[in-house]
């Protein structure tokens, strides 16, 4: 080993000594900034793999559309399914209808499903908070949790449904026909954690859209579900291609891409934001080693009446900076992957304290703090935190190699 | 070609003090051939440490010129005199610079490091230990030793990487008269068997005798007061 970096190690971590005071501050500052860095980001990553997890659930991998009505879509699904990667592939409907009860209308979406799939029904289950999906048919809806809270409605009520081909019919008529609403029932209220699907959309039977929408067997299109770990957007557009015009597969990514380029540029903003922690922590290591040139300035006068070049003095000091971000960087990855194994016991913890509920299904629809983590992200803290700490001993390095020998031997 | 390992011809230097002009040394002549020992004695502040340091290429003369080896140092760079330093010149300091974070034993092995020029610097560091009388300190740090146990650490040190030359500021400025008698003794010693030149600044008459040339310097010149032939 090059002595430089030998005499770098023994000034970090001395021989028979205590460790030294500004060392261990030094390395605490990364420490915390890296461990801060992995866990927000991590937890972040937690929540949006979470959000695009049941995005997927609920839209599908992708939609299969021709741009109208599919009149045949049975032969359609069957065609679909012997695509080699693609799982499932179900019919649905969508529209706006307005909901009256007690005399307050909405405008919800609404989707109708194919109660056929045994697949879709346990997927509805699965979010249901209130109600049974075995009370769910043709004369019944289950509605998303942000708008059964907002006109006041629970499993059993009762509520007018009018859709916008009843207001056509009426005009086409000339005011001859008499507007009857559709009553349906309320079979259950259901929350999927994506804000967008439980603020303002209700779910029907397919067989009710093709009522409501005069469809006849037809749908307006197709929900895909592709194979595990397959890539949805180069599935789609296989499947564009075979199938070939008018049909289009559109995957989740792009119905989605705005919604999911915001929660990108969050990720990065927080990260953006935790990395001063980071920097904060680059000038206490400058200013560690800044003290440390100035305490051994004689010895550095004396490496040079041995042979020491300028370079070889100022590498001594640039490999301390590497070293103290690649030490806190470990610790900082140690504390942070420990941190999260734990986020359970610290939330429930922390709420405990604080005396609120530990329940986060209550408030995100997880009953957990969700974590994912990303290799790319680990990889590029690491190499920035580390990067910055090097920066960090650039300054006192360029001071050190500056030294003259005789004034360095001099110095009191 | 020149007979001298090391040489000075007619260096000056001087400092600024204020708005003053100190002239330190004012054209001074030295001269010292190979496996010789020369004592420079002057009282405080006549420059006898100036003179030392600029011998050693640490610091590079107002005029004049320091030759090692017959060769000119005048015009190189101060890492290229860095390098050239670490293989032909050793330094004992009346202060020790010991780095307090290292054991004996890598304190000495740290100058066969940085000079890059030793073989098997863990057995020849350990061998000298063993010459100055430290077998049975060499995992001690340097808090731990005496100030006569530090100083042959240092000695032990400078003569690691088999210097031509050795250049001792006070060596014995620290320690009381027994322990300083008993390093003189053993510094001499060891540039003998090694074939050293040492060059010695010091106050003490006694140590200064025991030298081949004597030198004195007193306002800015160097005299040589004894040479033995």
């Amino acid at each position: 080993m090059p002595w430089y970096l030998y005499i770098a190690l023994r000034h970090l971590f001395p021989q028979g000594k205590r460790f030294p005071f500004f060392t261990l501050m030094s390395v605490t500052g990364v420490s915390l900034g890296v461990a801060l860095l992995i866990i927000v980001i991590s937890v972040f990553n937690g929540f949006g793999h979470e959000i695009r997890t049941k995005i997927a659930d609920t839209y599908g991998d992708a939609r299969v559309t021709n741009g109208g009505i599919l009149y045949d879509p049975d032969s359609l699904v069957a065609s679909i399914e012997a695509q080699e990667g693609v799982t499932r592939a179900t019919p649905y409907a969508n529209g706006v209808v307005m909901l009256l009860f007690r005399n307050q209308p909405l405008y919800p979406i609404i989707e109708g499903v194919d109660m056929r799939s045994d697949e879709e029904l346990d997927k509805l289950a699965s979010y249901m908070t209130l109600g049974d999906i075995d009370d769910f048919d043709d004369d019944s809806l289950l509605l998303s949790s942000g708008f059964a809270s907002q006109m006041g409605l629970l499993p059993g009520d009762e509520v007018d449904l009018y859709t916008p081909l009843m207001g056509l019919k009426l005009k086409q008529s000339g005011g001859d026909e008499v507007l009857l609403p559709r009553l349906l029932r309320i079979a259950g209220i259901y929350q999927t954690g994506w804000q967008r699907a439980d603020e303002n959309t209700i779910i029907g039977s397919l067989r009710l859209m093709q009522d409501l929408y005069d469809l006849g067997d037809g749908a307006h299109g197709l929900r895909v579900q592709f194979g595990e770990g397959l890539d949805a957007e180069e599935e789609a557009n296989t499947l564009t291609q075979s199938l070939g015009r008018p049909y289009y597969a559109r995957t989740w990514m792009d119905s989605q891409s705005e919604f999911l380029s915001v929660l990108e540029f969050e990720k990065r903003m927080m990260f953006f934001l935790l990395f001063f922690i980071i920097i904060v922590s680059a000038f206490s290591i400058t200013s560690s080693l800044l003290i440390s040139v100035i305490r051994k300035t004689r010895e550095i006068g004396l490496y040079r009446s041995m042979g020491a070049t300028s370079r070889q003095v100022s590498a001594c000091f640039c490999f301390q900076g590497l070293l103290i971000g690649a030490t806190g960087t470990m610790l900082g990855f140690a504390l942070g992957f420990l941190v999260l194994a734990f986020r359970t016991q610290i939330t429930q913890g922390i709420s405990s304290i604080m005396g609120v509920s530990s329940s986060m299904k209550e408030i995100y629809a997880f009953s957990y703090l969700p974590v994912h983590i990303v290799p790319f992200d680990l990889v590029v803290i690491s190499t920035l935190s580390i990067l910055v700490a090097v920066l960090a001993g650039l300054i006192p390095a360029f001071r050190a190699g500056k030294l003259k020998p005789v004034e360095a031997l001099r110095s009191e | 070609m020149s007979d001298f390992i090391l040489e000075a011809r007619s260096i000056q230097r001087s400092f600024e003090s204020g708005e003053k002009q100190i002239e330190v040394l004012r054209g001074v002549d030295f001269q010292l051939k190979s496996g010789q020992s020369a004592s420079i004695q002057g009282e405080s502040g006549s420059g006898k440490s100036t003179l030392l340091n600029l011998l050693a290429g640490l610091d590079l003369p107002d005029g004049g010129d320091v030759l090692w080896k017959g060769e000119s140092i005048d015009g190189k760079s101060g890492d290229v005199l860095s390098v050239l330093r670490g293989s032909l010149i050793g330094m004992v300091f009346q202060s020790y610079y010991l780095v307090p974070e290292l054991r004996a034993l890598d304190n000495v092995m740290l100058g066969g490091r940085i000079s890059g020029k030793v073989e098997k610097i863990e057995e020849r560091s350990i061998e000298l230990l063993e010459r100055v009388g430290l077998g049975d300190r060499m995992k001690s740090l340097p808090a731990t030793l005496s100030g006569g146990e530090r100083q042959r650490v240092a000695i032990a040190r400078a003569m690691i990487s088999n210097p031509r030359i050795l250049l001792a500021d006070e060596p014995t400025g620290n320690l009381d008269e027994t322990t300083g008698d008993s390093i003189m003794e053993m510094l001499q010693a060891l540039c003998r068997e090694d074939f050293v030149a040492l060059v010695l600044v010091t106050h003490n008459t006694a140590y200064a005798s025991r030298m081949d040339d004597s030198w004195h310097l007193k306002q800015g010149v160097l005299e040589l007061s004894e040479r033995v032939e």
